[in-house]
């Protein structure tokens, strides 16, 4: 069995996510990890007693071997790296709420420090595609930008929402690096330099990613769920009612491939093999894991598997050696093996005696045995209801049976449709039938097997408590909460996209057919819905010439419309025309506003400065005071002291209110230019989010919606 | 000492009982033991090891289910007679597989415990005892509450046979002929008892369903008890408890196998106090233990037998590490040959299967056809926790668990377990809608999970029924339902005395109702009564709560019964209920109830300490993250006032503390305020409005105020 090589207790906390190893000095590694009041505390126990104290590195007094660094602000993510040419060793780089520090710990000195306005949720150092330099890649608020070793930014994108995750890898195979974003919409996104070229949806927010082998990648998702991509098809995924703090790729059983090693929120640490995801070494902390990182702490030339918890505790892993063949686990395999095929020769056993025992009929005396005919069939229907007075609209899954049987209860295992992965219904006693409706609301326009296990019992006087499990696996159309009508009378929505495909008819009428739930099919592709989930009206229609005009005041909708529509045809490339009135004016407010609390932002700040300047001549007033024994002048300055004090405390709140506010408009800013690109695809789509990247540089707003009705500023 | 022991599989049968495995008397001083296992299909197998292979002696034809297996012999031969019990006959057979013996007990419920001694035959069904000599009648005693097990001591020192009961009601009934001779408390309800020596002698080991162990000596007219282990770590129930010298130093160790899958061994250290010296975890419940040798001749080991019939050994033969020159580890030649024919098994059961899955599919396509598939077994047990005042429910399968569906119609919390992995998911549930459901939810689980724990709590005065349908991963899919009553004083429990001195309450009910029907409300009200009603006119029984620690007499006959609590909203519930069954009975009740005010505030000293000391745990965990960071922002702790510095010396107990007993205060506020209310009730007041006030005091907690506040409003 696998054991720690060494364990070490550092008596700081730890936040998860945010431990890394970096050599500083070009030779030691060292531990680094955000601790609690916006600190960061580096592990360096090699060179002990000769460190000076200035700047922002000052020396813990718990712990001699640790020092600790002053961000003054809490930090939200960090990573240690090669950024510059000729530096010696790693820079350490910080990101926060509103800034990024890269600092280089060996010289003491900040290397540079940007404000970034749409945060710095994750953040991955190395180089991305053909840019030359590497680059610190911070991930924001829907926004994604790298920064080389000055501080310049060469890399700018857009995403669906906020980052949670990054990770660079060569994703495609063609030697570069991708960028690969996780973000809390449940996709992962995968970016060539700026330029999307997959996407992959979860069904919860993508927490963590990590670099395996080849074109494989491990991801963690907020529910509790850890698994395997190759390439953009899922390898394997497993979940836990635990949270994945962290996930890292590492070689333990030396095998010469890496294992998915997962950190997890009650402590347990275990390593999974790439292929099947078999545990084949866990071990525990008291407390949930922080991090898990790799480095050669001991300076033998072996690197060991480093994994810290929130109390700061730390443990390091070398990779097994060749006599434990791979078996870290404490158990003889020969046992389990045996033990393995018992079980299975039992369940079969079972199995058979279930067989012999139906064949045998039903038993005279009644012992419960829910007995039903042979020939039940369960049968399950879909269709779209419209609102009523009590009920909200909804997709109605209608379960029945055939026979006098009844339906007990029903399960639904769904993901990302119910709160929790599942929907059960159970009627009362008195309410059982043979037939169950179950309204589902679909909270996202996504494609959605349905898991249904219903209970199946006989009709009887009495309640039988063995039921029958049928299981029956359904799939919900992406667009299923839209409702087909043919009243021609009501106003179309005033916003649209129009683009030309040169695909047939029948094409369009095919995917309409899959994609919508409409309860006869449609022969033309001229169709108008009602959406459901948001009200008005959404209407389709394609021309002769291959000219298809969506209409609808959703450009979410619209943006879902396309991209689907266009991986169906497999449209590679894909321009069109847009305009959302509505949605347009209220981004044009959203851009003012964002003007606005800028300026309060700064109006704030010097008023700010003021009142810092006040306290201190306020502060020295009263020591004086107090100094010459005057103390009703020392209580009144120290009165005045304390209400300037509150009102300090109150223009804060003022402050982050603002500030926050401000965060959302930005977001919604972000989002708009994704939306606008999700109206195209391809190499159109990438024009007009770098080109509204200009328009919001130059702050040219109207350039800005030229761009997003026509595609390019030129015109 | 440190003891290392390894675990061997031998082989696996049906799904067994309590107490039905045992290992016949070596031959010779060094020769392994053969095993006899009984299990629910009825079969009776007995095997002995040879070369690391189970070879079968004999194996009886499937039957009835059997539940219990004893070793008797005429008195001074080796005790290798096999006795099984199954409905409510007794099979003897001989170590060959020889039936010798079938008997017919005559009784009306099957027999649930045996003992044999020499030509004396000890049954139990649920409250029934009876004794037998050479088959002939004996005696008969009906116990107050149902037997659990069943023994009998015999000694020089003693001038009769002494039978003893395991009865639920926490007490072992020591037996004189077919009368009572005294009872002896127990902790909690006995579960199983052996005799300590093996030889004989007066000191029975005994073991509780709620995991506690302790030791008798029974006397023929009184009894003392030597020691008792309590169940600290929340470890499961016990099921089956043995001695033997494992360890080798002369003294008789401890074995003791318990529903969670713990297997344990207690050696005596010098001042003879038992300690634990070992412990392994099988992942289902262990059914019956017993030490001996059965592997390899001159090693010693613990033999276990578990629910879905696995006989596993932990032996003290150490495990050879082979280790040869390829990639993978060799197996031995044994093991080989061992998979190689499990192998070829599964390969003819396959088809064989595969035939009777057609089959299956064909009779679909009829119109006539029914499908019936049997019945599955389910381990379950649904308990009250003393400690966290909520209950325990485990749920044990043959086969792996595929999902569980909870459902109930009572507002109930659901508790993380540690030990249980399946993803939990909560579905919505209007409770507005007619179908009247409170809590959906369902257990996704893991691959090989056999056993699942859940944790539920509950509310006083809430009742109804808690449902579980548990889907196994088993062709045909079925499901099981099982129903689980919370009643509405759930977290009471029964005890022996109380304290009369408390300051009571009064509840009188008389009417005219039927001693059985008095009774059938009382145990519909409150837990851990008996079904039957009880012999005699009339019946006491004392319960305390586990949460508040108030207490609870319950007297009554035909056409009369008098409650007495210091809870005031335990009366209050108790006469809700009552008079709401006998309605639904159409019977004319009259109620009287005697208040007596100064029980409330009694009640409300007895909360203070609780309340108190969960506030100050609350107030100081909440200091906790804020004290670290100062800590961290100065460097060190010096500046801090002691009691900080304490609580942050303290901090990883106190948030352990603070873990073990989630929404405590909010539990014990929700108490105050319902004592609150009811107190009033009872005066013919509703003082609803005024509960926001009282949650004001609550928050700035004085108990004098509280006092005052109660006194005032």
């Amino acid at each position: 069995m696998l054991v720690p090589i060494f364990t070490l207790k550092l008596n700081h906390k730890i936040n998860p996510r945010m431990v890394t190893i970096g050599k500083f000095d070009g030779v030691h590694p060292c531990l680094t990890a955000a601790t609690q009041a916006g600190k960061v505390f580096i592990h360096n126990p090699y060179t002990r007693g000769q460190r000076t104290v200035a700047h922002r590195l000052s020396q813990s007094t718990q712990d001699s071997d640790i020092s600790l660094l002053n961000i003054n602000q809490a930090v939200t993510c960090l990573t240690a790296g090669t950024l510059g040419p000729n530096t010696t060793g790693d820079t350490l780089l910080v990101g926060s709420q509103t800034n990024l520090l890269a600092y280089d710990v060996h010289d003491n000195a900040d290397i540079f420090y940007r404000e970034v306005t749409d945060g710095a949720n994750a953040i991955v150092l190395g180089k991305l595609g053909d840019i030359p330099s590497p680059l610190a890649i911070i991930g924001g608020n829907c926004a994604l930008q790298g920064f080389d070793y000055v501080g310049n930014d060469h890399f700018w994108t857009v995403t669906g929402d906020n980052v949670r995750s990054l990770v660079l890898c060569d994703f495609t195979g063609d030697g570069k690096n991708e960028l690969l974003v996780g973000s809390e919409d449940f996709d992962i996104r995968v970016f060539k330099e700026d330029e999307l070229v997959s996407e992959m949806t979860e069904n919860e927010t993508v927490t963590s990613l990590c670099y395996m082998h080849g074109s494989r990648f491990g991801y963690a998702l907020a529910n509790g769920t850890v698994g395997v991509y190759d390439r953009t098809a899922r390898y394997w995924r497993i979940k836990s009612k635990n949270h994945a703090m962290s996930i890292h790729a590492f070689d333990l059983n030396a095998d010469g491939v890496v294992e998915l090693i997962t950190g997890w929120s009650n402590g347990k640490i275990d390593a999974r093999s790439d292929r099947t995801g078999e545990v084949i070494f866990k071990d525990n902390f008291s407390s949930s894991v922080a991090g898990v990182v790799e480095g050669d702490y001991r300076l033998d030339g072996q690197k060991q598997l480093i994994c810290t918890s929130i109390e700061g505790e730390v443990r390091g892993y070398l990779p097994a050696s060749k006599d434990l063949k791979g078996n870290l686990m404490d158990s003889s395999a020969e046992q389990d093996l045996i033990r393995e095929l018992s079980q299975r020769r039992q369940n079969l056993l079972l199995e058979l005696r279930n067989y012999e025992e139906n064949a045998k009929g039903v038993p005279e005396v009644n012992s419960g045995m829910g007995v039903i005919p042979a020939n039940t069939q369960l049968q399950t229907a879909l269709s779209v209801k419209a609102a009523t007075d009590d009920q909200k609209a909804h997709v109605e899954l209608s379960i029945s049976t055939p026979n006098e049987t009844i339906i007990r209860a029903v399960l639904i295992f769904a993901e990302g449709i119910f709160e929790g992965e599942s929907h059960v219904v159970h009627p009362s006693v008195q309410n059982l039938s043979g037939c169950i409706q179950v309204p589902i609301i679909p909270p996202k326009d996504v494609p959605v097997d349905l898991h249904i296990k219903a209970f199946v019992g006989g009709k009887t006087r009495y309640i039988s408590t063995q039921f029958h499990v049928f299981e029956i696996t359904r799939q919900l159309p992406r667009f299923s909460m839209y409702d087909v009508t043919f009243d021609s009378s009501a106003a179309l929505p005033t916003g649209k996209v129009t683009f030309s495909i040169n695909d047939r008819p029948q094409r369009v009428v095919m995917w309409l057919n899959q994609n919508f739930l409409l309860p006869e099919g449609v022969e033309s592709p001229d169709v108008t819905f009602h959406s459901l989930r948001a009200g008005g009206l959404l209407s389709f229609k394609m021309a002769s010439n291959g000219q298809i005009i969506i209409r609808t005041d959703d450009i979410d909708l619209a943006g879902d419309l396309v991209q689907s529509l266009a991986s169906f045809l497999a449209i590679e490339d894909l321009s069109a025309e847009a305009d959302f009135p509505t949605y347009f004016e209220d981004l044009r407010t959203t851009l003012t506003e964002v003007d606005e609390f800028h300026a309060v932002h700064q109006k704030l700040t010097a008023a700010m400065a003021d009142h810092s300047n006040y306290i201190r001549n306020m502060l020295v007033q009263a020591e004086d005071a107090r100094l010459m024994g005057d103390m009703m002048t020392m209580k009144k300055r120290y009165r005045e002291l304390y209400d300037l004090n509150r009102d300090l405390i109150n223009e804060y709140k003022i402050r982050s209110n603002n500030h926050n506010a401000l965060l959302a408009c930005l977001k919604s800013v972000n989002q708009a230019i994704q939306r606008a690109g999700r109206l195209r695809v391809g190499k159109p789509k990438n024009q007009v989010i770098s080109a509204c990247r200009d328009a919001i540089k130059s702050n040219n707003i109207n350039a800005l919606f030229r761009i997003m009705r026509a595609g390019t500023a030129s015109s | 000492m440190e003891l290392h022991l390894n675990r061997v599989d031998y082989m696996q049968v049906g799904v067994t009982s309590q107490k039905t495995m045992r290992l016949l008397p070596a031959l010779g001083k060094k020769a392994t033991q053969k095993v006899a296992i009984a299990d629910h299909d009825g079969i009776l197998t007995c095997f002995g090891m040879k070369k690391g292979e189970a070879v079968p002696v004999f194996k009886t034809l499937p039957g009835q289910k059997i539940v219990r297996m004893d070793l008797g012999g005429a008195v001074g031969t080796p005790q290798e007679k096999i006795f099984v019990c199954s409905g409510s006959q007794v099979r003897g057979f001989t170590k060959k597989g020889k039936q010798f013996l079938t008997f017919e007990a005559n009784l009306t419920e099957s027999i649930n415990a045996m003992h044999v001694l020499g030509a004396d035959l000890f049954v139990c069904a649920s409250y029934i005892y009876n004794h037998y000599c050479d088959c002939k009648d004996q005696d008969y005693y009906l116990s107050g509450d149902k037997i659990n097990d069943v023994i009998c001591l015999s000694s020089e020192n003693l001038t009769r046979l002494v039978p003893v009961l395991a009865c639920q009601d926490r007490v072992l009934r020591v037996l004189q002929g077919s009368e009572l001779a005294y009872d002896i408390e127990v902790p909690g309800p006995p579960a199983v008892m052996e005799v300590y020596s093996k030889d004989g002698g007066e000191e029975i080991l005994y073991g509780t369903t709620d995991g506690k162990i302790g030791l008798v000596h029974i006397g023929e007219n009184s009894a003392a008890t030597k020691w008792e282990i309590d169940n600290d770590k929340k470890k499961g129930g016990i099921l089956c408890i043995d001695t033997y010298d494992i360890i080798g130093d002369g003294v008789n160790d401890i074995l003791v196998g318990r529903d969670d899958g713990t297997v344990e061994l207690y050696g005596f250290d010098s001042s003879n106090e038992p300690t634990l010296r070992f412990e392994h975890v099988l992942s289902e419940s262990v059914t019956s233990i017993q030490g001996g040798c059965v592997g390899k001749e001159s090693y010693d080991e613990i033999l276990t037998a578990t629910y879905t019939g696995w006989v596993t050994g932990l032996t003290t033969e150490p495990q050879k590490a082979e280790v040869g020159p390829g990639d993978e580890v060799r197996m031995s030649k044994e093991t080989q040959s061992k998979v190689e024919a499990l192998r070829a098994e599964l390969e003819q059961l396959q088809v064989k299967v595969l035939q009777g899955r057609e089959q299956y599919q064909q009779t679909s396509q009829s119109s006539t056809a029914v499908s019936a598939v049997p019945i599955f077994s389910i381990n379950d047990k649904f308990t009250l926790c003393q400690d966290d005042a909520s209950y325990s429910l485990t749920l044990e399968v043959q086969t792996a668990i595929d999902n569980l569906l909870l459902q109930s119609d009572v507002p109930i919390d659901l508790l993380d377990v540690d030990k249980n992995s399946a993803v939990v998911s909560f579905s919505e549930c209007d409770s507005g809608q007619p179908n009247g459901n409170f809590l959906l939810a369902t257990y996704r689980c893991q691959a090989n999970t056999t056993r699942l724990e859940l944790k539920v709590r509950s509310i006083e005065g809430q009742y109804g029924t808690l449902q579980a349908y548990v889907t196994p991963r088993l062709q045909p899919k079925t499901c099981q339902v099982r129903q689980y009553q919370i009643k509405p004083l759930s977290l009471h429990q029964r005890t022996h005395s109380i304290d009369q001195d408390r300051p009571m309450n009064r509840l009188g009910l008389v009417g005219q109702f039927s001693f059985a029907e008095i009774h059938s409300w009382v145990v519909f009200c409150l837990p851990e009564v008996p079904e039957k009603t009880p012999a005699g006119e009339s019946i006491t029984f004392y319960f305390h709560n586990t949460f508040l620690g108030t207490q609870l007499e319950a007297t009554y006959c035909k056409g009369e019964a008098h409650f007495s609590s210091d809870n005031i909203s335990t009366i209050s519930i108790l006469s809700d209920v009552l008079s709401k069954e006998a309605t639904k009975k159409k019977i004319n009740l009259n109620i009287s109830c005697d208040i007596g005010d100064e029980s409330v505030s009694h009640t409300l000293k007895m909360i203070h300490p609780k309340l108190e000391y969960q506030l100050l745990l609350a107030r100081k965990v909440q200091l906790i993250e804020a004290l670290k960071e100062l800590q961290v922002h100065e460097g060190n702790a010096d500046f801090l006032i002691p009691e900080y510095r304490n609580i942050l010396d303290e901090s990883a107990d106190l948030l352990e503390e603070y873990k073990k007993q989630p929404a405590h205060l909010e539990r014990l506020y929700g108490m105050i305020t319902d004592l609150f209310i009811d107190k009033f009730k009872f005066k013919g007041q509703n003082v609803k409005t005024k509960v926001p006030s009282l949650l004001a005091i609550l928050d700035n907690y004085d108990l004098n105020s509280l006092l005052d506040f109660f006194n005032e409003a």
